[in-house]
Order: C-alpha cells, then structure tokens, then sequence
C-alpha cells in the first residue's frame, strides 16, 4: 500500500463501530460507509477489518445481528447496539477522551 | 413466562450461507454506488473489491467466529433454560409436598439400600487386596487326587522345596493360624500372663505376600530356620499400639513368648491383617517344637500363599508347582499320593464364601430400586394427568415437545438426586448397621466403607433412575394432544396414560414377585437349617478354651484330669467334660483307619474318618446320645486297653451289620482300638454339610495340648464362667485361658451368615409386598377418582354396592394375576443365582412360588378393597353433580 496513514490503535474498530450504531440499527455496508465518511480517509481503513470487528462485537454481546430488508429491497443482515454494547461504549468513550486529553497535554505549548 | 427460545439456532451451513450473503450483499452495494456515481460496473466491481481487502481471509474468519458465537449462545441458552426449569421444577415441587416427600424418600430407600451394598460389594469383593500387585498372589494346596483331598495343608519340608526349586514363582510361604487361640502363643513377663493370636511363619511368607514392616524389618532367612537365631517375633500393628503404645523403641526390645526371649524385629502396617484381623504375632515356624507339630514331610498343617512372577500366570505357577510336587511324590514315599497341588487366586479363597451371598443381596436391592422407580414413574403418571392442562398451555405458548421433556426430566432428576443424597445418608447409617450384623461372618469388613467409588455409584444411580422413572411418563405426559386437553376443561383425560400405569403395576407385582420368591426361598432355608439337630443340646453350655502349657508334658494327663474333676465339684455344675475343639470351632483331624473285613490292596488308600480327642463325659454334658455302648469313663488311661467312640455315620456306613460295638478299627502301627460305643452324628464344621465318619478318641490315651474344657451348668453358663476360670487357677496360676463362649454363641454363629442373608432378603420382600401394594392402591384410588361420574351412573342405574366392589377389586386383582405370572417366570429364571446360598430347599420350591403367588393376590384384594370402599360410597347425585 503506497499510502501508510496512522496505525489503527487496538479497539480503535470497535469504538467506531459501537458509536456508530448508536445512530440506529445498521447492516455492514452502511457502517462501513458511515465510517469512511466520517474519517474523511484520515483512517484509512479496508472493509474486511471493520467486519471482523462487527462479528467480534456480535461474539462479545455487544451487538446483535438480525437479517431485515435493506433501503433499496436485498436482504441485509442488520447490526444493533446491546445494552452490553451501550455500555462498552460508555467505558471505551472515556477511556478515549482522556487519552486523547493526555496526549493533547503533551503536544500542546503550555 | 418467559420466551423459550431466545434466538433460532444456525447450522454450520446455514452461518456459512449468512456470511457469503451478507459479503456479497456489501461488495453489490458498494458496486452499484459507485456505478451510480458514474463509474461503469466492472471498474466499480474492482473497486469495491480492492476496498474489501483480502474477501477470502474475512470469509474464513467470519465463519469462524460465528461458529464460536452460535455455540457459546446455545450454552448460554442451555444454561438459561436449565435455571429456568430448575426454579420450574422446585416450585412445582413444593406446591405438591405429599408427592415431593412420597417420591424422594422411595428413592432414598431404593438408592440408600443400593448404595449401602454396594459399598460392601466394593470393599469385600471389587477392591483389591491390600497387597502390592494383588493379582499375583494365590493360595496353594497340596493335592491328593486318590483320596480327593485336592485341598490338603502343606508341610513345611515341601515348601522348602517348593522354595528351593520356584522359577515361575516370585516366592512361596506357608503360615500356621488357628483362630480362638488356636495357634497361640503365651506371653508373660509384661502384667498379667495372657494368650496372644500368633501366627508362625515360613520362609517366604511375607515375601510373597509382598509386604514391608511400618517399623523395624522383617526377620532374615537365617532367622526362620531351624537352628539359626530364629527367636524373633514381628509384631502387629494393633499388638504393637496395644502393648507398646505404638512407641518406636518396641524395635530392637524383647518379650517372653511361652517362656522364652523374643527379640521384637519389626511392626506390620495397620492395613495387614492377614490371616486375619485379630493376629497379634508373627513367629518363625521353626520355633514350634516337634512335640508339638512334628517337622515332618506327613505333616500337612500349613496354608500356603505363593506370588507367581512378573509377566509369568497362574497356570505357569501352577504347571510348576505341579512338576515339583510330582518330583517330590517320587522321590519320598509319604508323598506319593501328594503329586501335584491346586491353586486358586488369593482374592477367591478369602471371598469366595461370601460371593454368592453379596451378589445375591446386590440383586435383591436392585430389584427393590426398580420398584422404587417404577412406583415413583406411576405417581408422575397420575400427576402427569393432573397437569396435562399446564402443559398444553405450555406447548401452544411454543415450547416443542423435547423443550418440554427436558422440562419435566429435570423435575425427575431433582427428585432423584434429593433421593440419592438422602440415600447416601441412610446408606452411612445402613453400612454400619449391616457390619454390625454381619460381625465375623464377612471377610475384609475393615474394607467396606463409603469413598468416592461409592459416592460415584451413588450419584450415578440418581442420574440412572431419574432417567429411568421420568422418561417414560415426560415422553407420555409430553405427547397429549392439545385440543383435546385444553377443551376437556381440565378434567383430565384417562385413555391412553390407563394402560400405562396398568403396565406399570403389572411391572411392580412382578417385581414384587422375584423379590418375595427370594425371601422366601431364603426363608424356608434358614428354617431347614435351624431344624437340623446339632447333636447336642446348645443350651446351658459354656466352654472355656485353653491351651496346656508343653512344659507340662510329664504330667499333662494329671493336670487334664485334675482340672475337669475341679470343675465338677463347683457348685451349679451339672456335668464337665473336655474336647479339643468344641463343635464349629474348628474340626477334627483326618487320618486313615481300616475297618475290619475290608482288604486293602498295596496302593489303595483307607478311608478316612475325622479324629477327635475328647474326655469322659464329654458326650453327656453336651447331652449327646448313645446309640450303642458306652462312652468314655474316667478309669480309662494310658494303662487300660486303648478304645474309641465312633458316630453313627461311621457306624452305619462300615457296619452295615450293626456289629460296630465290640469291632477292632485298624489304624496300622499296631494301633487297633476297640470300639466301644455308638454315638449320635453331632455337627462339628458346620450346620449345612453333612456329618462326616468320625472317630473319638480317649484324651487320656492320645493327648492334645488344646483343651476346650465343656461344662453344663444349671443355671445362667456364662455366671459360672468365673468360678471356672478360678477352679483352672488354683491348679495353676499361670494358665492362659484363650476365649470362653457359650454353645448357644456357637450355634448361634454358624447360623449367622445364613440368618443375616435371610433378614436381609427378608426386608427387600417386605419392601417390595409394601411397594406393590402402595402401587396397586395407589393406581385404584386414582381411578375411583376419575371415574366417579361413571360410578355414580352407574349406582343410579341400579348397580349395587357388591357389583361396583366386584368391578374395583377385580381390577386390582386382575391386574396383579397377571404381574404374579409375569414375576413367577422371572423368579423361576433368577432363582437359580441363589442355589449357592440354599439348603434343603430347591431354588424352585413349588410351595414358596405358589405361596408367594397366593400372597401377592390376597395383598392386591386388600390394596384395592380401600379404594373400592370408596366407590361403592359414591353417593350418584352429588357424583353426577360434579362437573
């Protein structure tokens, strides 16, 4: 790859993902989409990654899957936020923002 | 309620399917946008690829991972429902206590009784010996085929040889023990003089047995010959807390063993109580004197264990043993019949007087748990009837019928495993009860206890009979159809579950049957036992055992007359008289005797008869009879003519004439003794065989230093015993007495084996009459119940109350005619089993089948009369009333 733009820190995925489905029930393209738009390609990240990711949460009880019928008529399997998966958000959102907040301490002139 | 089902479950084909769908679905709809946007499709198509990244790695771990997440959900799931239904079912059970209690205490009793005997199988026969490699190790006979005696003691000079010339045997000893003291040793110098059990030992005999001292060592061979330093004694392990209260410094001591020093060499281990448990010494065999077992190749008195090699069998073992013995037979004259030997594995010769027995028992309780299950399976039924309505409701809420049975399964297995723990409990208490009982009669009973085989019998059978019990109604229960239930308005239906539970009392009379066949079979022989005249009268009898000292051996008849005429002179002795071993504490001894007329040719053998040394007197004060003659009288000794008593076995057998009085017994070596009197036959080994030929002889005339000294007494025979014991010391003050019993303690234990089985036997038939009853009644108070509307039709249609009796009791007792049929053919196919544990009675005793058959029926009229008491009361009009 000729571009090699930040590395994807572990969990990156997931928090995106999860804070992404708080916006609603979604199947995998849409996520995938809301994503890259989202990142404005600053991360650039494949598809395959993000539903690995999708089906780890779906493991972990984070999120559940359903099939339902996409916007334009195909059967799409759906991904929905769990309770667990609130949850997990809340404590990763926190975690990210005081990491963030301890990096920007650094980085910035005092 | 909550859902059942949380999430449909997904097929390994079926997660594979989803995941190509849902990839394919992301590469089209990422195509068609950008198509959308204006790209044309097959660049698009790439593109949207290109974004995926690597679609093969992701499929495979897409399908990986979701295998991962279906299985740990239907874990999740499993677990769920299992909580769910356990609340279910502990709910549903305490709102029915009566059935709760009824059905967990049957499965108490049922597992409790199983379990106790398993854990006395497990000890006694399933666990193996406390030896190293136990599998190795067998009893060796010597075997003379001629006089079919293949199970004849060893002499001490064979086994040396044996010794000397094993290849495929690892080691062979002997060891010499007679219980009640009669291979004792006295110990003085240590308090008051007391007789100790003592084993005397062979070279050879802990080797093979394969054991190693706790303390101290073992003694060396130049220790256990003759000749050598073979004053040493190794102690066991409860002589050794007992009188050294377990004090290592015992090692090394000495103690004075009939007069003379014994260096202690070493301590058993608490876990070797072998020959048996209450052995206090083991002494070298080379220490007993000539006068008293002569060292000689004709002198078979040893047992012999052998422990057969590494990698070699016990057929190599025995194929040896045999060549040796024959070389032996050739090469000594006195071992000429002796040519070969008979083996058998040690674990057989210590248990198998009990084998029968205990299988017998483990097939008994087997049978009463079966009734347990199949009664508990018919209260489900009758339930399952009641609660037909909760669970159609259950199965048009959606539950399908295996979510259903697993449902009342685990109802089952909660009665089921609350009845194994409340049976291991009565099984604790069982075990120590049964011990108790069975005091002296079961070998390796320090064996039996309730470890973890046991407990994991236990729970096993819980599982088992959970199963056994609520499959068959939960399958039924499970498969009504539902309309039918639901608009019956939750009356409950009574077709197809009636044949059922008539299966199922069929089934429990059969049982029921087996059971009380065997309990009576048991019975009668217990009763064909007891009728069996000893020969003596038990009652009033004491006996003090003890042993003459060989010091005495100049004056031995004096001090053995003077002791019995002291006796007799107490106050409150009717009369006195001595044996050697009194009856079933030991036998007599077999030797060979010609009677007069028969010529024997230079290779036949005599026929044997059994020896035993008695007193004068001695057959009145057990109050045995004279058929013929006389007995013994106290003129008679050394320096009158040499005479003997024989029985009327003996008699009847060699004198077919009746001429046994006033003939000559030729015994060789110029021993001819008269007979001089016929005695009746009196049991000496045991109650069940029949009475051997056997010859008494004089004690004056041919002496033993084993004395058992028999006194009839006129009042209580055991307040005497102290007077007698004091009348022994004032002739000599340093007299051990070995042991002092009554008769009736004797009779009273060779009957005790055959009476604990028969109690026992006893108890599971009468467990199983009660649950056959319960079973039946409870099956015809049911259908009173439901057919109470029917009843009162018919009462108003004018049948009378005999008519509704008849019908309910003919019912019970229809049913029970043909489960007393079903049973007796299982009783006459299972009988068999116990043919080993019967005397007098064949295991088909016409009379006990058809008593039993006759008993079962009258307990099935009496089981349904109470129900149809009830009917027969049914007033019509409220009946009719009812609905």
């Amino acid at each position: 790859m000729a571009r090699q733009p930040m590395d994807l820190l572990q969990g990156t995925l997931d928090v995106l993902i999860l804070r992404t489905l708080t916006w609603g029930p979604m199947h995998g393209y849409a996520v995938t989409r809301w994503i890259r738009e989202r990142t404005d390609g600053t991360l650039d990240i494949e598809d395959a990654p993000l539903y690995k990711a999708l089906h780890r949460l779906e493991h972990a009880g984070a999120v559940s899957a359903e099939w339902g019928v996409s916007e334009n008529n195909r059967r799409a399997r759906y991904y929905k936020l769990t309770a667990r998966g609130r949850q997990q958000l809340r404590e990763e959102e926190s975690a990210w923002r005081r990491y963030a907040a301890a990096v920007f301490r650094v980085l910035e002139p005092a | 309620m909550r859902r059942l089902f949380q999430f449909t479950r997904r097929s390994r084909g079926r997660i594979r399917a989803d995941v190509d769908d849902e990839l394919r679905f992301h590469i089209e709809a990422r195509t068609e946008a950008l198509v959308a946007a204006g790209a044309d499709p097959a660049t698009a198509r790439e593109r949207a690829v290109r974004e995926f990244g690597d679609v093969e790695d992701a499929r495979r771990y897409l399908n990986d991972l979701d295998r991962h997440t279906e299985s740990a959900r239907r874990r999740r799931d499993y677990m769920g429902e299992f909580r769910q239904d356990l609340v279910y079912a502990l709910r549903t059970l305490r709102s029915a206590p009566a059935f709760t209690v009824t059905a967990i205490a049957t499965l108490a009793l049922g597992i409790g009784a199983n379990t106790a005997i398993f854990s006395v199988v497990d000890g006694v026969l399933l666990r193996p010996l406390p030896f190293p490699h136990p599998g190795q190790l067998v009893r060796v006979w010597s075997a003379n085929q001629t006089a079919n005696a293949l199970q004849s003691g060893v002499s001490n000079l064979d086994l040396d040889d044996w010794r000397a010339q094993k290849r495929n045997v690892a080691d062979v000893g002997g060891w010499f023990y007679q219980q009640d003291g009669g291979s004792g040793i006295d110990l003085t110098g240590a308090g008051e003089p007391e007789r100790l059990g003592a084993v005397f030992f062979t070279p050879g005999f802990f080797g093979a047995l394969g054991m190693v001292p706790e303390a101290g060592r073992l003694p060396r061979e130049d220790e256990m010959v003759r000749g050598g330093n073979d004053k040493v004694v190794v102690l066991s392990h409860r002589f050794w807390v007992r009188q050294f209260g377990a004090q290592r410094a015992a090692v090394n001591t000495t103690i004075t063993l009939n007069g003379a020093p014994y260096q202690v060499v070493g301590v058993m281990p608490a876990s070797f109580l072998f020959p048996a448990e209450p052995v206090d010494v083991y002494v070298p065999y080379s220490t007993i004197p000539d006068d008293a077992i002569p060292h000689l190749r004709m002198v078979r008195v040893l047992e012999a264990v052998a422990r057969v090699k590494d990698g070699k069998t016990i057929a190599d073992a025995q194929a040896e043993l045999d060549v040796i013995a024959k070389r032996l037979a050739a090469q000594y004259p006195e071992n000429a019949v002796y040519d070969g030997v008979t083996i058998a594995p040690l674990r057989d010769a210590i248990t198998g007087k009990v084998e029968t027995g205990l299988y017998v028992l483990l097939g008994a309780v087997a049978f009463v748990l079966l009734m347990a299950c199949v009664n508990v399976a018919s209260l489900l039924l009758a339930r399952g009837a009641v609660r037909e309505r909760e669970i159609a409701i259950r199965a048009a809420l959606g539950a399908g019928r295996g979510r259903i049975v697993r449902q009342l399964l685990t109802e089952s297995m909660v009665l089921s495993l609350a009845g194994g723990v409340m049976g291991v409990a009565i099984a604790k208490v069982g075990v120590t009860l049964l011990l108790k009982l069975a005091a002296g009669q079961l070998p390796r009973a320090t064996e039996v206890r309730l470890d973890a085989p046991v407990l994991a019998f236990a729970l096993g059978l819980s599982v088992l009979t959970g199963l056994l019990f609520g499959l068959v109604p939960a399958l039924r229960v499970s498969g009504t159809p539902l309309q039918g239930t639901l608009k019956e308005g939750g009356r409950g239906t009574v077709g197809g579950g009636q044949r059922l539970r008539n299966a199922l009392v069929i089934a429990e009379v059969a049982l029921a049957v087996v059971l009380v066949v065997g309990a009576g079979l048991m019975t009668r022989s217990f009763v064909a036992l007891m009728n069996v005249d000893p020969g003596f009268r038990p009652d009033h009898l004491v006996a003090v055992n003890f042993t003459i000292s060989t010091a005495r051996q100049h004056n031995y008849q004096l001090y053995y007359h003077t002791v019995i005429d002291r006796v007799r002179t107490l106050p409150g002795v009717l009369s006195a008289g001595a044996v050697k071993n009194a009856p079933f504490r030991g036998s007599g001894e077999p030797h060979g005797f010609v009677p007069p007329g028969m010529a024997l040719g230079p290779n036949d053998q005599p026929p044997t008869a059994v020896f035993m040394h008695i007193s004068d007197g001695y057959f009145r004060t057990i109050g045995a009879t004279m058929r013929e003659g006389r007995e013994f009288t106290a003129g008679e000794n050394d320096h009158t003519p040499i005479t003997v008593v024989v029985n009327e076995t003996l008699a009847k057998r060699y004198f077919p004439a009746g001429n046994a009085v006033g003939s000559v017994l030729n015994q060789g070596q110029d021993f001819a003794p008269q007979i001089v009197g016929v005695v009746n036959d009196i049991h000496q080994t045991s109650m069940d065989e029949p009475v051997r030929p056997t010859v008494y002889v004089n004690n004056m005339q041919n002496s033993r230093v084993k004395t058992t000294l028999v006194v009839r007494t006129r009042a209580d025979p055991l307040t005497m015993a102290r007077q007698i014991r004091e009348a022994i010391w004032s002739i000599d003050k340093d007299q051990t007495i070995t042991s002092i019993f009554t008769f009736d303690d004797v009779v009273g234990e060779a009957l005790a084996r055959p009476r604990l089985l028969t109690v026992l036997l006893g108890m599971f038939g009468v467990v199983g009459l009660l649950l056959g009853a319960l079973g039946i009644y409870g099956l015809l108070a049911y259908l009173v119940n439901q057919r109470q509307r029917e009843i009162g039709v018919r009462i108003a249609l004018g049948a009378n109350t005999a008519n509704v009796l008849r019908m309910i009791v003919g019912r019970g007792v229809g049913l029970a005619g043909a489960g007393v049929l079903i049973g007796l053919a299982g009783a006459y196919a299972t009988t068999r089993f116990l043919r080993g544990v019967l005397f007098g009675v064949a295991p088909t005793d016409p009379l006990t089948f058809g008593g039993v058959a006759a008993l079962l029926v009258a307990v099935a009229a009496l089981a349904s009369w109470l129900p149809a008491r009830r009917a027969a009361g049914v007033d019509p009009v409220v009946a009719l009333r009812y609905d």
